[in-house]
């Protein structure tokens, strides 16, 4: 059976409808998912954590305009990944924001609890900073390795640490409670991903410098 | 009448085999199937050329997937090609369903075969080595999946 000249039209044209179609529906949805993936949530959402307290790590004056908080897990590629970036606004926006560090080592992470007991011994010696940009500078090193304690002792050791006090505070039961309390209370928040931040009480999902420095100039204003 | 034959005449009788090589329906969820598959695996592109780590989340390690060594292939992201194959299983159902046949019909079946198989793979990937899951990877698999099983089930009513 041959098709008539007017079928076979109308099975050109249904052809070039779904053809075209099909075509512009998936430019569409990929021009979508370029346009609006990416950009940040700043200020998405008011947040109770628990108060900033002595027992804090923090850097910055306590008289500080804004206090960013952040919940974080050396084991996660996001923290690595802006690591560096808070480093340098530390430095940016030094007296203005205190900065306040919170363990929130994830389950999956089987190295994150050890490292956060290294990054809290670290802070009894007064180095956590330097032990925190080097946790995460080193990640891929010690979070890798089949022997990741020996890498902790080795950034405690390049340090200066006192070793044995860092052994001693790294293992001890007052570190682990310290690091699990800062866990429970961030869940008890609502934190349920790493880096979480919230500047001054206002949570916030940055993708670069640029969010962080609106997110805090807004709490500046 | 030949089977090059039949496929030109929708209506003509001939060796069934030839006819369900020169033809065959597939169903349209397959296509929006393979379309779903194509915006996720381009997200995770994008994220990729971003330099834009997803956060970790409570509940799933997708950042350790799509972060991981075995996440980059010879300098291409995995999630290129998903995007590339998805795109390709796209196109190839919207030639089924506007009547093309032949090698596109072997096209879509060796294709969807060799999904499911890298799908398998990448998920023992995530469960026996990296032990952690991504859900965008999931989906993608259990797409790869589907595509299979719809292209295993038409092929079998046809030559049934």
């Amino acid at each position: 059976m041959s098709q008539t000249p007017t079928n076979h039209l109308s099975r050109t044209k249904y052809r070039l409808l779904v053809w075209t179609g099909g075509t512009l529906a998936l430019a569409l949805g990929a021009l979508a998912l370029v346009v609006f993936t990416g950009a940040s949530q700043t200020g998405s959402a008011s947040v109770t954590v628990a108060p900033v307290g002595v027992a804090d790590i923090t850097a910055g004056p306590a008289s500080a305009q804004v206090v960013l908080i952040e919940y974080t897990d050396y084991e996660c590629e996001a923290c690595a990944r802006f690591a560096p970036i808070l480093a340098t606004l530390r430095e940016e926006y030094s007296g203005k924001v205190r900065w306040v560090y919170r363990f929130f080592p994830l389950d999956y992470h089987p190295y994150a609890v050890p490292a956060a007991q290294a990054a809290y011994a670290a802070h009894l010696q007064g180095k956590f900073w330097e032990m925190n940009d080097l946790l995460y500078e080193k990640q891929r090193e010690w979070a890798h390795s089949d022997d990741p304690y020996a890498f902790l002792e080795g950034y405690a050791q390049s340090l200066g640490l006192d070793m044995a006090r860092f052994n001693r505070d790294a293992g001890a039961k007052t570190t682990a409670e310290f690091i699990a309390k800062q866990k429970a209370e961030g869940s008890a928040a609502g934190v349920d991903h790493t880096p979480w931040f919230l500047a001054d009480g206002a949570s916030f999902v940055p993708y670069n410098i640029g969010d962080f420095r609106a997110a805090i100039d807004a709490a500046l204003e | 009448m030949s089977a090059g034959r039949a496929s030109a005449a929708p209506g003509a009788t001939g060796p069934r085999r030839s006819t369900a090589l020169s033809r065959r329906a597939v169903p349209p969820i397959a296509v929006v199937l393979a379309a779903i598959g194509f915006f996720i695996s381009f997200y995770l592109t994008l994220t990729h050329y971003r330099h834009a780590v997803p956060p970790c989340y409570v509940t799933t390690g997708c950042e350790s997937v799509i972060t991981s060594r075995y996440a980059v292939i010879l300098g291409v992201p995995l999630s290129l090609v998903g995007t590339i194959f998805f795109a390709v299983m796209f196109y190839l159902g919207i030639a089924l369903i506007t009547g093309h046949g032949g090698r596109v019909i072997q096209a879509y079946d060796v294709l969807t075969t060799a999904g499911v198989l890298a799908a398998v793979g990448l998920f023992l990937l995530q469960a026996v080595v990296l032990k952690a899951y991504c859900s965008y990877c999931l989906a993608t698999e259990a797409i790869a999946l589907l595509l299979w099983l719809e292209s295993l089930l038409t092929a079998s009513s046809h030559e049934g």
